[in-house]
């Protein structure tokens, strides 16, 4: 009895080896395909521009978005329910905000300003006075006009000693604002209503960005700055859950954690808009492809990947637009730490970094190397006379030995006594660039100790200067300064510690003037310095899908306002 | 009796104390704080708002205002939501709550009935088939089992809906309200109570079994009592005592939120907040809730201490 039971169980045991290599080897089959279609699809069509795939089959939309013939449905995914620009502290409350607040000015798909509220606005010689025209006949939602006595008021609420939000008013320099802020003044100097229509702001210093600063969202006067008393602004908290604007839509209600309704604005300067209901669904991107597929949103956003387009197009009634986001993602190099002081060494880092290989395995195709610290979609991008640093060790052997760093025992480079050795700061054990990193730079001669810590944790040892490489990726790139900016010597922000007295002057002309054919060769410059002499590694550019469900017209989601330049647009085809 | 009651009631105002005095420092101690995580602002800025906020004082000075606002029932005003930290809870630790009572009830009930029923008819089909679908239901991770149920449900069937705690844009009240909430409740609630039903189904069989084994058990046999009084009677009452001590433990549970699951369900729960209050180091959120997890576990802890001994007369309180 025994001896049949073993002489069976040995069989049982052994068909299941067999079969489980089987499996094994058919699997690694089909995963070197997908691979290999990874590496050569990177440097193709893929990567640039925008694809867009139109709705095959309408008559697939699912009965839930058929049946709503006045409503649009977008995602958004953790409001905090603040709904007042500049006090806000998350920034999914900025997205619920946007259509209930119109600014002055704003930036059109090319990322160059367009007037919103304004009509016309002029600027002085001395690039030093802003002056605004209002449209004619503008009113907030509830029908009370909106004048330059409103631009005024936010303006000066920006200024007050209280202010604890976001927004850094004093980067526009406001004459009188300072005093203001300090107590001596009653009001800015620098803030002039000329007439209802017509607002003058002078401003002490030159900012290219100032056009923005100033061109932000109007508020109600009548309505914020009623209970307004200089240093006060907790009653404002009382507003934060009943908004009023002039943008295209009105709020209605919150429904925490659920959705944000919003009914279309009968007092929009450009009429009201076509379609009566607006809601932003609270969703979580785990089933956001499965609420778009059940028609519970019409709009939504991906990160973009084989999987999803494909099961996107599938769908037939999805119109689909991959296209490249408006940020790239950098490792920052502590410039003030000896090892990396050489600028020969921090070439050595990108030439033996495989770049290219981190951006298949992270983006699988959806992305590209990037090597210049601007987005693909900006008009200062220019990649002309820009050294791609393709991936070679031999080159970043060379230069580390021009450096003085000597292969020592264990294969460590050493350089008066000390080992040359990395630590890496990220937040996430996954990081594709540990394994990379760690092979790449171990065959040049460096040691490579990656740390997992979460974000708060990481920006304070940035901050600090207590790192040696650390991976990040920049927000949403609104003017090419923004980036670039951190890398002046005197700046604040300069947790890489960079100098570079020529690079110092770019940056400062860049702000110099408003006239963008001069900015753009201005950053070209600078690109080109940094490129010589880089403060960071830069790594990607990546895309991302949108899908808009077919009946949706009007719909055209850009680079720096997402859907809500397009939003007072959208109908609804019948 | 009451003595007792009253020495323990002593006894847990002081740990509450004690307890609100290690968190408070156990999350100063972490590198970083709210006005940290915004790394946009010049260090000016920081510092004012740090100045603004209280943040740039002494740890110990910190943890006064606090306490003491804390006792007058103020718990402050979170950071990133910006408004008061109990309206904010308040908010949505009912609906935690809801989800977390309805999991507990059906999995009590199950595990009790199935557990008590495999003990009996131990290692017969039954007590095979619920220990392979009760291991098989623990072992699979929280949102594989979600995302395939919204799948089955959700997309293939569509009788479910997807997420959320009510239709998008509905505007029902009073009954149909709760009909539309009940809806959505069904997949999260039915999620919760296969992920806690494999534990508790074993807990209970485990008990009982060990209760039949017993001597007074034989002797009931013996005495020719019917099989269902020996069982639901005798047996039964004794096997559940331990699990008073549990139930009682639940209490916490029912108001921390479950975290993955209302992430995948978009259901509006307190886990969320609670998650994002530690990585946004949001201190007023934190110390608020921390404490009011603690109090439940310790108020749990008594309960189960004093129902236990009025349930068990072998147990003397000392």
């Amino acid at each position: 009895m025994k001896k049949s039971l073993k002489g069976f169980v040995s069989v049982i045991i052994l068909s299941m080896i067999l079969s489980a290599c089987a499996l094994d080897s058919s699997s690694q089959k089909e995963s070197s395909a997908p691979a290999k279609k990874g590496n050569t699809e990177s440097t193709s069509v893929k990567s640039t521009g925008v694809k867009e795939y139109k709705a095959t089959n309408l008559a697939a939309l699912p009965e839930k978005a058929k049946a709503r013939k006045d409503m649009f449905i977008a995602g958004i995914s953790a409001p905090g329910g603040v709904f007042l620009p500049y006090f806000y502290e998350n920034g999914w409350d900025g997205n619920a905000t946007d259509p209930i607040f119109a600014p002055l000015v704003n930036l059109d798909k090319g990322g160059k300003p367009v007037g919103i509220l304004a009509e016309k606005w002029e600027v002085s010689d001395d690039q030093l006075t802003y002056t605004f025209h209002l449209k004619k006949g503008l009113k907030f939602s509830d029908g009370s006009p909106l004048t330059a006595d409103d631009v005024a008021f936010t303006l000066t609420l920006l200024h007050d000693p209280a202010y604890a939000g976001y927004q850094d008013i004093s980067l526009a320099a406001i004459k009188g604002g300072k005093e203001y802020k300090e107590g001596k003044a009653k009001k800015i100097e620098g803030i002039k209503v000329i007439d209802k229509e017509t607002i003058e702001i002078t401003t002490e210093k030159v900012n290219a960005k100032s056009l923005l600063l100033l061109g932000g969202q109007v508020l109600s006067k009548a309505y914020y700055g009623k209970d307004y008393q200089y240093g006060k602004l907790d009653y404002l908290k009382d507003l934060y859950p009943k908004p009023l604007g002039a943008g295209p839509y009105k709020f209605v209600k919150y429904v925490p954690g659920q959705e944000i309704r919003y009914e279309a604005n009968e007092n929009y300067y450009a009429g009201k808009p076509k379609t009566k209901n607006l809601i932003f669904k609270v969703i979580d991107t785990s089933t956001s492809l499965q609420l778009f597929e059940t028609g519970e949103l019409d709009y939504a956003g991906f990160s973009a990947d084989d999987d999803t387009v494909e099961q996107l197009k599938s769908l037939g009634f999805a119109n689909i637009q991959v296209g490249p986001v408006n940020d790239f993602g950098f490792i920052y190099v502590n410039n003030s730490r000896p090892q990396f002081k050489d600028k020969e060494v921090r070439q050595a880092l990108i030439y033996g970094l495989d770049r290219q290989k981190i951006v298949d395995v992270k983006f699988k195709g959806y992305g590209e190397v990037a090597n210049v610290p601007v987005s693909k979609v900006s008009w200062a991008y220019d990649d002309e006379g820009i050294n791609k640093y393709e991936f070679n060790a031999k080159k970043a052997k060379e230069l580390l030995e021009k450096a003085g760093w000597k292969v020592g025992k264990d294969g460590i480079r050493e350089k008066d006594g000390k080992q040359f050795v990395i630590r890496y700061l990220t937040r996430t054990a996954e990081d594709p660039i540990i394994p990379i990193a760690k092979e790449n730079y171990e065959d040049i001669g460096i040691k490579f100790e990656p740390e997992i810590m979460d974000f708060n944790a990481l920006v304070a040892k940035l901050n600090d200067k207590d790192y040696d490489l650390a991976a990040v990726s920049t927000s949403q790139i609104l003017d090419p300064s923004d980036p670039v900016e951190e890398f002046a010597t005197n700046n604040p922000n300069n947790a890489a510690g960079y100098s570079n007295p020529k690079v110092d002057e770019l940056i400062q002309k860049g702000l110099n003037t408003l006239d963008i054919e001069k900015r753009k060769g201005i950053y070209h410059d600078l690109y080109k310095e940094l490129n010589e002499n880089p403060p960071v590694i830069l790594i990607h550019y990546r895309q991302s899908a949108r899908a808009i469900s077919g009946q949706i017209q009007g719909l055209n989601p850009d680079n720096y306002t997402g859907i809500s330049a397009s939003l007072p647009n959208i109908s609804i085809k019948k | 009796m009451k003595q007792y009651v009253l020495q323990r009631f002593l006894q847990m105002i002081v740990i509450l104390f004690g307890t609100s005095f290690i968190i408070f420092f156990l999350f100063a101690m972490l590198p970083g704080d709210y006005i940290d995580s915004n790394i946009n602002l010049t260090p000016q800025r920081a510092r004012e708002l740090k100045a603004l906020y209280g943040l740039d004082q002494p740890v110990l000075h910190r943890y006064f205002t606090w306490l003491g606002n804390a006792l007058q029932g103020d718990f402050g005003y979170s950071l990133k939501h910006q408004e008061k930290v109990l309206s904010l809870l308040n908010k949505y630790v009912w609906n935690s709550f809801f989800v977390a009572i309805f999991a507990l009830l059906l999995t009590w009930s199950i595990a009790l009935v199935t557990g008590v029923i495999s003990a009996i008819k131990q290692y017969s089909w039954f007590d095979g088939l619920v220990t392979f679908f009760v291991f098989g239901a623990m072992s699979f991770p929280s949102f594989f089992i979600s995302l395939l149920f919204i799948k089955w449900f959700g997309v293939d069937l569509q009788i479910l809906p997807i997420g959320g705690m009510i239709d998008t844009g509905s505007d029902s009240t009073g009954l149909a309200y709760l009909l539309e909430v009940g809806k959505h409740m069904i997949l999260p609630v039915i999620i919760l109570t296969l992920l806690s039903i494999g534990s508790l189904t074993r807990y209970f069989r485990t008990g009982m079994l060990e209760v039949i084994r017993q001597d007074y058990i034989r002797t009931a046999r013996a005495k020719g009592l019917k099989e269902r009084v020996v069982i639901f009677k005798h047996a039964l009452k004794n096997a559940i005592l331990p699990a008073i001590t549990l139930l009682a433990f639940e209490l916490p549970g029912l108001f921390s939120g479950a975290i993955i699951m209302e992430q995948i369900f978009n259901w509006p729960g307190v886990g969320r907040i609670q998650l994002e209050s530690v990585s946004f180091r949001d201190y007023p959120v934190l110390m608020a809730f921390t404490m009011f997890l603690s109090c439940l576990t310790i108020i749990g802890n008594f309960l189960a201490d004093v129902t236990y001994a009025a349930v068990d007369p072998r147990i003397r309180l000392k």
